[in-house]
């Protein structure tokens, strides 16, 4: 399971930062989206950028994503049945090591809340697959 | 690469929480360009309650603040932004923003709609409009950033096109996801059909009201926003939004429109009969195939874009790749704008319609009234009302691509009197010119008249002379009979308006249809959501559903039947603004040449357009007097409008 990106395609509509944000945050701000579209120009091309779920395939034999090595808590963990690294909200303590960690640059941290916040899959139905309408991000469950 | 939630401004803006209605920012940002007050104004309830945003904010405050005394390009002049409460939120194309102020052009109601990102980004920003008046001593533009407002001097920007403006602005402010609204040289020079540039090069384009914006030295807004916007009911606004999305995706026509844009309607168009051609003597244009959709998209595709949270993405971006205008590069090139520097002069080159939009777009002028200016003066070279003494030395001959090159700049800068003249609008060079140019103005109520005939389809000629603005095809938009959408007809209005309803050139029910249209578009255009999208041009989404949005968006109980009288509120109010300015019904009239002169070609061939019966309907159907064309008492006591009534002295 993964979201698979198809930059190609990407319109710029921004419909996957809204609704992303609006199932995280009960709130419509594609500011604190858990993925992000970068644009050349206004005009496109443009490169939808989620997050990889790194080593998601090897973490059954005890790999890590970048983030949850960094985090000195162990708060984000894996989740077998999603395929997503979690951050478990109550163990986070907000030291912001797995926003340095990510060479993605995937992770939010909010400073008001003091919390790092990331891509969970949305349980399992990513919500920016879902709603994209031109194809570009698309969830593959194999 | 670090990605902190920004700490400057506040990520619900405080206002949200304490307006009684989510969805809304709460406030309005109110700039005095005289005395440089910047401040924040709540409204009270009642104005989400009667008018709900956008279109009807502006109607409003231009009925209170902007009489009949008020020269639209004077200091004490309103230019209001103004979105709406479904901007930027889930529901499909929630992009739109309103501009409103009364029009140079028309000298009556003016508002002018745009797409883009800057709608959205005001909201974000927690701002529902930015109501401007005064004039500045010198060149300045507005800085919003959350909520922190500047004017800033715009000096050195005064003078630049459009595009360098908005390059300048991001990079004084160092942030390339700023979005901005700006005006050309056309708009600071005061051409009468000046329009106000959008990120990323969409129009507000009619109505002139750029030139308001230039007659208060006020060069640009620019807008960054890092806050939310609540709902009320989350659950239920998700589960109305993807429905929508879904429905929408699933419309028959959605493939259609997303692969090419309002331009795959031009060969349709031409087949009808309804593709004015040499300022409307033809609704057909010969060589039609070389600039018609697949042309268009031979030449100069390059991928398609959307305006923020479309899934339609009616956009494309089109770049010539060689040719004297290589690199020429335009998001959108719309049906309108292929027709206007297209059919309408006589021009078959593709390449010259590009540079003539990219023109348009950088020095800030409206495709559609520029084209007509110009294919108005080409035909009354054609008829000798006009001489090489008359034009500043330019043979006006039908199809010259420099000519069309060189009348837009010098129009833009009022350079040489021909062109200054024709900066004022066909109306009012055809009533400086004199010697019967009147005759080849079309227009209605100073608006020139778009890509679209009523002699082709009924519906639409009476759309013209009942729109608010001036000729207008947007205002009822009926695209119902416009090719034929029997489906559509039938799940709006039922069986029995069948099979008239779907037919172009039958005016049975036709006067209906435009008041439908007319009251459920001043709803949308309130709403902050598009047009083109779901609800007029695949005819998806109807007043149950932009209702089921809204209550479940601002927590506002809204029937289907509230709606519709707050719609019909608005678009009554423009009237009565109308009426305020002097205009009865025999303002409501098209150019001689549609009721007299058969159409020669399509679909049309041999049709004329008769408004007098229709009209007569359309005024019942309204509740307005049918010899003055003035709202009555009693449908304005309906609307809850008593101080219009006592205004009016009705």
């Amino acid at each position: 399971m993964q979201l698979r990106v198809n930059r190609d395609k990407c319109t710029g509509c921004l419909v996957c930062l809204t609704f992303c944000s609006f199932h995280h945050e009960g709130l419509i701000w594609p500011d604190v989206a858990r993925l992000r579209i970068e644009a050349e120009t206004d005009n496109g091309p443009f490169s939808p950028q989620v997050c990889r779920q790194c080593n998601a395939r090897r973490a059954a034999e005890g790999a890590l994503a970048y983030c949850a090595e960094a985090c000195p808590v162990e708060a984000i963990r894996f989740r077998e049945r999603t395929g997503a690294w979690v951050i478990v909200q109550e163990d986070c303590m907000g030291c912001g090591a797995c926003e340095e960690a990510c060479p993605f640059g995937m992770i939010v941290f909010d400073d008001q809340r003091e919390r790092a916040f990331k891509c969970d899959l949305c349980g399992g139905e990513p919500e920016c697959a879902a709603m994209c309408p031109s194809g570009a991000i698309e969830w593959q469950k194999r | 690469m670090r990605r902190h939630v920004p700490q400057r401004g506040d990520r619900v803006a405080e206002t949200m929480t304490t307006h009684p209605y989510k969805g809304y920012a709460g406030q309005w940002l109110h700039v005095d360009l005289t005395s440089g007050l910047l401040e924040s104004r709540p409204y009270d309830r009642g104005m989400a309650e009667q008018y709900l945003g956008g279109n009807g904010f502006g109607a409003r405050l231009l009925w209170e603040h902007m009489g009949p005394e008020v020269d639209p390009l004077a200091p004490e002049s309103l230019l209001v932004f103004s979105t709406g409460p479904l901007c930027g939120t889930l529901v499909p194309n929630p992009g739109r923003m309103e501009v409103v102020a009364k029009s140079p052009l028309t000298g009556i109601y003016g508002d002018s709609n745009t797409g883009g990102f800057l709608g959205p980004e005001l909201k974000f920003a927690g701002w529902d409009a930015v109501v401007v008046v005064g004039r500045s001593s010198h060149p300045v533009y507005l800085a919003i950033s959350d909520s922190t407002i500047e004017l800033r001097d715009a000096r050195r920007l005064w003078g630049q096109t459009t595009s360098a403006t908005e390059h300048l602005i991001r990079v004084i402010w160092g942030d390339q996801a700023v979005k901005t609204a700006t005006i050309g040289p056309a708009g600071e020079n005061g051409v009468l059909f000046s329009g106000i540039q959008t990120t990323p090069q969409r129009s507000a384009a009619r109505c002139g009201l750029g030139a308001v914006m230039g007659s208060k030295l006020l060069k640009a807004v620019a807008v960054r926003g890092h806050g939310a916007i609540p709902v009320a009911d989350p659950d239920r606004f998700h589960q109305v939004a993807v429905d929508l999305h879904q429905r929408l995706r699933a419309n028959p026509i959605f493939e259609a429109v997303a692969a090419h844009g309002t331009p795959g309607i031009v060969s349709m168009m031409d087949a009808l009969g309804r593709f004015p051609t040499r300022n409307f003597q033809m609704g057909s244009f010969p060589d039609v195939e070389a600039i018609n959709a697949e042309a268009l998209e031979a030449r100069a595709f390059v991928r398609h874009l959307a305006c923020f949270g479309c899934p339609v993405a009616c956009d494309k971006l089109y770049t010539l790749p060689d040719g004297p205008y290589a690199g020429t590069s335009l998001r959108s090139v719309e049906y309108e704008t292929l027709n206007a520097m297209g059919a309408a002069v006589w021009n078959a080159d593709l390449d010259t319609i590009l540079e003539a939009n990219r023109l348009c777009d950088e020095l800030g002028m409206d495709t559609i009234s520029a084209g007509r200016a110009i294919s108005f003066a080409m035909e009354l070279w054609e008829q000798e009302i006009l001489n090489l003494e008359d034009t500043d030395g330019l043979a006006l001959h039908w199809g010259d691509r420099d000519v069309i090159l060189t009348l837009l700049e010098r129009m833009a800068r009022r350079e040489g009197d021909f062109a200054a003249l024709l900066s004022r609008g066909v109306r009012q060079a055809a009533q400086a010119i004199g010697r019967g140019a009147e005759e080849y103005a079309m227009h209605v109520k100073g608006m020139a008249i778009a890509a679209q005939d009523g002699r082709a389809q009924k519906s639409m000629g009476l759309a013209h002379v009942t729109s608010n603005r001036g000729a207008d095809h947007l205002k009822a938009f009926p695209t119902i009979d416009e090719t034929g959408y029997p489906d559509e007809a039938r799940r709006r209005y039922g069986e029995d308006y069948l099979p008239e309803m779907a037919q172009p050139l039958a005016t049975k029910h036709k006067p209906y249809l435009v008041k439908d249209g007319e009251d459920f578009g001043a709803v949308v255009d309130s709403t902050g959501v598009c047009k083109s999208g779901g609800t007029f041009v695949l005819a998806e989404i109807y007043w149950s559903d932009v209702a089921a949005a809204l209550e479940a968006a601002t927590g506002m109980e809204m029937p289907v039947e509230r709606l519709k009288r707050i719609g019909e509120r608005i678009y009554n109010l423009q009237r009565c603004y109308n009426v305020r300015h002097g205009i009865t019904r025999a303002d409501d009239r098209l150019p001689r040449r549609f009721s007299e002169d058969p159409s020669p070609s399509g679909n049309a061939r041999g049709e004329t357009i008769q408004l007098k019966d229709m009209l007569d309907e359309y005024y019942e159907l309204r509740g307005w007097d049918k010899v003055t064309g003035w709202p009555t008492r009693a449908k304005l006591q309906e609307l809850g409008l008593e101080d219009v009534i006592e205004e009016l002295d009705l």
